[in-house]
């Protein structure tokens, strides 16, 4: 095995040298693919690596759309994203939320999944889709319901030696939106997001899938506002039943925010991103 | 290590530590001025510069990973002594008052209209929202680059 890294930074091409990388160099080691995490890291002595390991070589930016499975590279960044036009409607839209064209070409799949709150605007959306992170380690590869990947603030249903190379979505939904509100008009961090998945039909909403970003460290799926849809018909009053358990169960303890003020936020955002299918 | 990339049109070489940012090295090892400290967290914008064309924040990008590329300041734009097109549009509406966010302002402009040629104000509005300003309130830069795309 060879693979060559100069004074402790490593830029393997293939994934599987990525993963003996990490499992070889250990717990001092940062992880990059954008940067737009670990570098902060870095900048705020959050951490002290001896050895740094880019993805940025790794076969893995990629966007594949075959029928209504789909499947995206880790390291694909929001720009690349962007240039396709056959996205499902709620990554779509979380995707163009992103703010400023540099945010975009730093800016990755994999890394959006890790990242804790005001971020993750991507992994709201594709918990709404009910996506699965695709995870290879010297063990082999295994893939991980989103809604189970985060098991605390920061923890990760990941091993030490494995890597995030994808996220799938098998069968995208026939409607799902995303709406995001941030402190400014064009700009600042996301202080609440929604994104919904739903197959109905005039009469029936068969499946519902909710997810609210920013209450929370990592976003989470809002069984009671699901539990309220599925089965229904999709009408007004439906939906306004739904709206207001959409933040059921959760204890929200921001320092800017009040809690009636966040809230009332999702209720909102949750009904924007339904208005199309309202009949 | 040693790193070695283009600069603005010249071959340069820095010996770097592993964890220095790109924004670093361009501003204490190299002495780059087109290139301001806002926020080194990828919010601001005054700190972008342009790596194989793109965008990026050099606050949060390791030097090391820009070995064998072409980074491009604001300073770097001019064609043969003259200023580029978008720096003449700032200059002719007023997009600069402090000039302490124009160096991002110009490239991320450059990347916008490289990828779109006319743009709707929207679209620069969302172009723009990673770089901040404090003085002009947006409008004359906003203005300076719809003057390029009516062209």
């Amino acid at each position: 095995m060879s693979i060559e890294g100069d004074a402790g930074f490593y830029r393997p091409k293939k994934l599987s040298d990525a993963i003996r990388l990490k499992k070889i160099l250990g717990d001092k080691t940062l992880v990059i693919a954008g940067g737009t995490l670990a570098v902060q890291l870095l900048n705020k002595y959050l951490v002290e690596p001896e050895a740094i390991i880019s993805l940025e070589d790794l076969p893995i930016s990629y966007v594949k759309v075959a029928g209504r499975r789909v499947e995206i590279g880790a390291t694909t960044t929001v720009a690349s994203l962007l240039k396709h036009r056959d996205l499902p409607q709620a990554l779509a839209e979380a995707a163009r939320s992103i703010h400023g064209l540099a945010l975009r070409e730093a800016a990755t799949v994999g890394g959006n999944l890790m990242a804790p709150a005001p971020a993750g605007d991507l992994a709201t959306a594709l918990m709404a889709l009910d996506a699965e992170v695709m995870l290879r380690g010297s063990r082999g590869a295994r893939a991980v319901p989103l809604s189970k990947f985060y098991r605390g603030a920061l923890q990760y249903n990941i091993r030490r030696d494995e890597l995030i190379y994808a996220v799938r979505v098998r069968r995208v939904p026939g409607f799902s939106a995303f709406r995001k509100f941030t402190a400014y008009r064009y700009s600042g961090p996301t202080i609440a997001s929604v994104a919904v998945g739903l197959d109905l039909d005039r009469r029936r909403i068969r499946r519902a899938a909710v997810s609210v970003g920013g209450l929370t460290t990592h976003p989470y799926r809002a069984t009671a506002a699901e539990r309220v849809l599925t089965g229904r018909e999709p009408s007004r009053e439906t939906f306004e039943d739904a709206a207001q358990r959409v933040a059921d169960g959760v204890s929200i303890t921001h320092g800017l925010y009040s809690e009636a003020y966040l809230r009332r936020l999702v209720s909102a955002l949750f009904v924007r991103a339904v208005e199309k299918v309202m009949s | 290590m040693r790193i070695r990339f283009v600069l603005d049109g010249y071959d340069v070489e820095a010996d770097v530590k592993l964890t220095d940012t790109l924004f670093r090295v361009l501003k204490d090892r190299l002495g780059v001025r087109s290139v301001h400290f806002g926020c080194g967290e990828g919010s601001c914008g005054a700190c972008i510069v342009l790596v194989d064309g793109k965008p990026r924040y050099s606050c949060l990008t390791l030097a090391a990973s820009v070995d064998g590329k072409k980074v491009t300041t604001a300073a770097g734009l001019r064609v043969d002594g003259e200023l580029a097109e978008i720096q003449r549009a700032f200059v002719e509406h007023n997009a600069a008052q402090c000039g302490y966010c124009t160096p991002g302002m110009i490239l991320v402009a450059k990347a916008l209209l490289d990828q779109n040629q006319n743009p709707t104000d929207e679209e620069i509005y969302e172009a723009l929202a990673g770089n901040l300003c404090r003085c002009t309130g947006y409008v004359p830069i906003v203005e300076a680059i719809k003057s390029l795309a009516r062209r």
